[in-house]
């Protein structure tokens, strides 16, 4: 069950004088039960490339391949409502999506969509709200009167609720305090390496690639620009910069501490580690 | 919805886009105006060339003008069925069973079509050519002589600009709720009635919440900067008749002129 782009393109606005390619010929693949993550500055088309997951945009050249399915740019799509129930895609600033009395209606609305007793919805939906860290004394509080961040979370729980094989996430962690955002990212994760889910994340935040994800995609002027995995990709920190993207710290540290004459192992890949590599070249040279 | 034509500004250089806000919207009023006189077809020909001119000269397309006119089609097939049902006079034309279409249903319904296409193109020639900032501008411009029988021309002007300024904004933001519910499954294009009330409830809700947010952070923005709308304001652009201003006036009275005499002096 791949998930694929082949020579896939996109216009927005087509036959009028706004028109903009905002994928052009885009070919990837992306490893399935890993978590890989699509990078680039704005505009460069990420938003646009994870709204082909779930059919939301339908290629104007090219297939896409999910789950057994082949989205093309001709044919209407079948089995269109099964497909977001397997691909769950949280977008930018979720919380305006938000719109029941309560927080656990909302987030219930989801699986009810997709045939779940009013039962089984209110169990998967309490579930997710735990799996996001609110409580149930949230349950029962309007979802419009929560803080931003309180907000979002109810907004990723109710794509939680719908339990997808695929959980695509555009930017989940812009604009959150960094105790929020370690927390949901530390969710995805688990997400990935305990429920065996395949994740996908569009950030800017490169420390956030750097110790939660496997992959790397690297999206430039609506092309892939590079597609490889996170350690491979960190260890020429110069291609980095060349693609406008300012490494993680670690890795800064180690290039700086190479620059000065430390011997610094490919392998030292956490604070704790590079740590104790310096010490014992210190104490060596002392 | 990005698919929308009539009313959206288009923005190419030409000596129309160039013009005056205020020689385009009276010129276009006068238009308007011509088109209400009963002066005949030969009196829509004149105004379907002049409003062709101004449309190649403003370098828009006719496709353009074509996908403007769509929605309009629906009702005037309507009308043509409602038409052709009551309207009995003139020569009967084509009978089916007992129905028989006379002319007068057909010619009246051109004759609403012809009207409709002409109102299209024109309002658009105005529309496509002027910055919605520019018209807001004109408006209040034009509205100023009435300010001493108290029309508040500023607040109008005011509100049709914040009006207008998120009018793209409520259409993608429109846009993405739809987005982010169909990924929660909501399917707006069929379902039973509950499942259609909800699914539209649940994209109501949402643009409320953020319309009245946008609304609000606006007026904040607004008063933190000092703004308070009976005061006197200089503007950073001043608006300015030239010459071509004046010979599309010109021309504008001139074909309103033309069409009053068709229709009462020939
Ligand atoms: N609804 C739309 N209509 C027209 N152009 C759009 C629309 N959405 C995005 N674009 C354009 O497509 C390009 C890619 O956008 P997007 O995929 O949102 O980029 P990213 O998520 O990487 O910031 C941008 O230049 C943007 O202006
Ligand atoms: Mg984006």
């Amino acid at each position: 069950m791949p998930i694929s782009f082949e020579h896939v393109s996109y216009i927005y606005s087509k036959g009028t004088p706004y028109e903009y390619t905002a994928l052009k010929d885009v070919c990837l693949d992306i490893e399935e039960g890993k978590i890989t993550a699509i990078i680039g500055q704005t505009g460069s088309g990420k938003s646009t490339l994870v709204q082909h997951l779930n059919a939301l945009l339908l290629p104007e050249e090219g297939t896409v391949h999910i789950l057994d399915r082949a989205i093309t740019a001709s044919e209407k799509p079948k089995q269109l409502k099964s497909l977001r129930g397997d691909v769950g895609l949280v977008f930018q600033f979720p919380e305006y999506q938000l719109f029941e009395e309560t927080v656990l209606k909302d987030v219930a609305f989801g699986p009810k969509n997709f045939g779940a007793s009013e039962e089984e919805a209110k169990k998967r939906a309490i579930h997710a709200l735990e799996l996001v860290g609110l409580s149930d004394k949230y349950c029962e509080r309007s979802p419009l009167e929560l803080s931003g961040g309180q907000k979002r979370r109810v907004a990723i729980a109710g794509i939680l609720a719908m339990d997808p094989k695929v959980l695509v996430l555009d930017e989940p962690t812009a604009g959150l305090d960094p105790k929020g955002t370690e927390a949901m990212m530390t969710l995805f994760h688990d997400l990935n390496r305990k429920h065996g889910k395949t994740v996908l994340i569009v950030t800017h935040d490169m420390e956030q690639v750097f110790r939660y994800c496997d992959n790397v995609v690297v999206m430039e002027d609506g092309k892939v620009r590079t597609h490889t995995n996170v350690e491979s990709f960190f260890r020429d920190p110069a291609a980095c910069r060349d693609m406008n993207i300012l490494p993680p710290a670690l890795i800064r540290m180690k290039e700086m501490l190479k620059e000065n004459g430390f011997d610094i192992p490919e392998d030292v890949l956490s604070t704790a580690a590079l740590a104790d590599c310096i010490a014992r070249q210190v104490k060596n040279h002392g | 919805m990005a698919n929308i034509t009539l009313g959206r500004y288009i923005p190419l250089d030409s000596p129309i886009h160039r013009m005056d806000p205020r020689a385009k919207i009276l010129a276009m009023l006068l238009v308007l105006i011509a088109i209400f006189f009963p002066a005949g077809w030969l009196g829509y020909a004149i105004i379907f060339v002049a409003a062709s001119a101004v449309i190649i000269i403003a370098r828009l397309s006719f496709s353009f003008i074509w996908r403007a006119m769509k929605p309009m089609l629906f009702m005037l097939v309507f009308l043509f069925v409602i038409n052709s049902f009551l309207l009995k006079t003139g020569d009967p034309l084509l009978t089916i069973g007992s129905f028989t279409l006379y002319s007068d249903a057909v010619f009246q319904t051109l004759y609403i079509a012809v009207r409709l296409l002409l109102m299209v193109m024109i309002t658009t020639c105005l529309t496509a050519t002027t910055k919605p900032l520019d018209m807001t501008l004109g408006i209040e411009d034009l509205l100023k002589p009435f300010q001493k029988i108290h029309v508040p021309a500023h607040e109008i002007a005011m509100l049709i600009s914040i009006a207008l300024r998120f009018i793209p904004d409520l259409i993608d933001e429109t846009e993405r709720i739809i987005k982010a519910q169909e990924s929660r499954g909501v399917d707006l294009k069929e379902g039973k009635i509950m499942e259609r009330i909800m699914a539209i409830l649940s994209l109501i809700v949402p643009l409320f919440v953020s319309a009245f947010q946008r609304a609000e952070d606006l007026a904040n923005a607004m008063e933190a900067r000092g703004y308070s709308p009976g005061e006197e304001r200089t503007r950073y652009k001043v608006l300015k008749m030239e010459g071509r201003d004046y010979v599309l006036l010109a021309g504008a009275a001139a074909l309103l002129a033309c069409m009053v005499w068709l229709a009462y002096f020939r």
